[in-house]
């Protein structure tokens, strides 16, 4: 069999999933969001998804098969985020897999029992810990340090817009070791909830419902085997998985725009205004054909890069490209489609202004829209086109 | 038990069914394709028997162009062990597929057929009965419950005003109505291992069937769109209207 049509019944199987199981719950969730709660699923609400999950085998989707993982190929992964992406209700097959990557290239055998296992099988969770007050995207400035004492490495600094931080079994956190220019001198620690002096300082409320939090570390003592890779080198493998990152916010970008296109063409076509269908107003064409245009392009692009990438291929500069042109996209359409919605489309009722806010957001993480065109402009005026 | 399920490959219940501009049928390129919604009740409803122990293999056929190898797949997925595509570019009409089971049910020998009781693009309601009346089988359809009696089959069908229980001898023919079951999600696992599953391809003219249409059709049309309704100021307006626009009373 093809593994294209290996990859349309996994769509149609998520697509299912996203259809049968998450868009039910959304206006419970739109609703505890709109009266001051958290945007996600209750206890209740995600023990049975899980379950379903398990049952279905959407678990682990791009672990290795060692793990018990379908190892799936970036392309795969992009059919799934686009799914996944159609509902404002949070939700992400498990594991939660950002750092899962990072950690197999370089975790040692004790911390691929103690962390990377429980992980990779879904039962620990984790975050990660660059950014500082002070230095965003660009690790220059960080000044959260690690000192060598003993057996262990002793870290003070400070931390913020870290996601996921109160559910996680432990944390990566970036600590300059030493000097050097950008990554240069940073090293990469695991640091296991409730270590005596790692605070919480604060959660901070975000847009598009989401949380992230402020950290400090004070006279933190991390044992040496709780380095993760190489002292001094704990970049390289954290962007290893950046790509693979973006290509899969694209797709799941281009799902959140896929629904607001679908809304908005169901709503234009029964709704009556000045005697006329807005469905028979040239604005709203536009939109629509604009949208549709975009979202092609996008999901080649998406595409395009997914399979280079799965044949090892470099897309860098794709990457960036689709983070760009991907977010801008989506926040174009959802705001058309807002607008199409009139009062209706103001209001918590809808997914809309949820979907709406995750993708001002998404502008920022991952790299801000600037910084990707900035490199994307170096490559070119260095490398010519 | 083994047992035959043959599938169909219909535009997608969620797609709005189009007529081509010539009116010789209706839009199919570049259109969601899917199992016929019957026929996948009735792959569920295999896949359980043979979780019961009642059925030892599952054999998923269809008729119809090369793509058909999808919903075979999908079958596969399921649970079916194997596939096989009677392969044609042509309109293959419900007696002309009946004839093409007849054949393979003369070279699989099953005890069972279970079909969906029509497809939803043509909502033919044929074949299953069709294919009983060709092999002089036992037929059971409209089918919302199967239980395995006395060596035979025991069929819960759906007709009107109620229920009916019928008794087949096997080998027999079940055709599926709606609530008989409700379909499986294909599992991730189960999508890669049907990877493994075979699918044999064979033409009508090797199972020595002749498929040419016996039917012509002569246009396919939109039904009109329904003209908006009128407000009316009083009794007497309506009365009025009814008798002589209308002309109902």
């Amino acid at each position: 069999m093809a593994a294209n049509e290996e990859h349309r019944m996994l769509q149609d199987l998520v697509a299912k999933f996203v259809d049968r199981e998450l868009i039910p719950l959304e206006p419970a969730v739109l609703k505890r969001e709109a009266n001051g709660g958290k945007l996600g699923l209750s206890d209740e609400e995600r023990a049975p998804l899980l379950a379903k999950c398990k049952e279905l085998g959407l678990w682990g989707l791009d672990s290795p098969e060692e793990f018990g993982g379908a190892n799936l190929p970036v392309e795969a992964l992009a059919l799934v985020n686009e799914e996944l992406g159609r509902t404002a209700v949070p939700f992400i097959f498990p594991p939660d897999s950002p750092n899962l990557h990072m950690m197999m290239q370089v975790a040692s055998p004790f911390q691929k029992e103690r962390y990377l296992e429980p992980y990779a099988r879904g039962e620990a969770l984790s975050c990660i810990a660059i950014s500082e007050p002070g230095a965003g995207g660009d690790p220059a400035g960080m000044t959260t340090r690690a000192v060598p004492d003993g057996d262990d490495w002793v870290i003070n600094g400070r931390k913020i817009w870290v996601s996921n931080v109160p559910q996680s079994d432990f944390i990566i956190l970036m600590a300059r070791t030493g000097e050097g220019k950008r990554q240069e001198g940073v090293t990469a620690f695991i640091v296991e909830k409730g270590a005596p002096g790692f605070i919480i300082e604060r959660e901070i409320q975000m847009i598009g419902g989401r949380r992230t939090y402020e950290l400090v570390f004070e006279d933190l003592r991390v044992p040496a085997r709780q380095v993760l890779g190489q002292v001094g080198q704990g970049y390289a493998p954290m962007q290893l998985r950046l790509n693979v990152r973006r290509i899969e916010m694209a797709a799941k970008l281009i799902g959140m725009s896929r629904r607001a296109m679908q809304m908005m063409i169901e709503h234009v076509k029964q709704r009556v205004t000045f005697g006329q269908k807005l469905a028979d107003r040239q604005a709203i064409q536009w939109w629509i054909a604009e949208g549709a245009t975009k979202m092609h392009a996008c999901r080649l692009m998406t595409h395009n890069a997914a399979r280079t990438l799965d044949a090892g291929g470099d897309v860098r500069g794709e990457a960036s490209m689709i983070k760009v042109y991907s977010t801008e996209m989506a926040q174009e359409i959802l705001d058309n489609a807002m607008q199409a919605f009139g009062a209706m489309g103001m209001t918590k009722e809808l997914p809309l202004q949820v979907m709406a806010n995750q993708v001002r957001v998404m502008r920022i993480y991952e790299g801000p829209t600037e910084v990707h065109r900035m490199s994307l402009a170096r490559r070119i005026l260095k490398e010519g086109i | 038990m083994k047992l035959l399920v043959p599938v169909k490959r219909v535009v997608d219940y969620n797609v709005k069914v189009r007529v081509k501009a010539d009116g010789t049928g209706v839009e199919t390129a570049n259109v969601k394709m899917s199992m016929n919604p019957f026929d996948e009740i009735g792959v569920e409803e295999a896949v359980r028997l043979k979780e019961k122990g009642v059925a030892t293999e599952i054999v998923a056929v269809s008729c119809g162009p090369a793509a058909c190898a999808e919903q075979i797949r999908t079958a596969l997925a399921m649970g079916a062990d194997r596939g096989i595509l009677v392969e044609h570019d042509g309109v293959l009409e419900p007696l002309a597929v009946a004839k093409l089971l007849k054949a393979l049910v003369a070279k699989e020998s099953p005890d069972l057929v279970i079909l969906g009781k029509q497809a939803i693009d043509d909502d033919m309601n044929a074949t299953g009965q069709m294919l009983a009346a060709l092999l002089g089988w036992a037929q059971g359809t409209y089918a919302s419950k199967i239980e395995a009696a006395d060596g035979g089959l025991l069929v819960t069908r759906e007709v009107d005003g109620g229920l009916e229980r019928i008794q087949l001898k096997l080998p027999a023919i079940v055709t599926t109505d709606l609530r008989l079951n409700e379909p499986r999600y294909a599992s991730l696992p189960n999508i890669m291992k049907a990877r493994k599953k075979p699918i044999e391809n064979v033409k009508p003219a090797d199972l020595g069937v002749d498929v040419t249409p016996r039917l012509t059709v002569l246009k396919v049309a939109e039904p009109p769109t329904r003209q908006a309704g009128k407000k009316v100021a009083s009794v007497a307006e309506l009365v009025d209207k009814l008798r002589n626009e209308a002309k109902v009373i």
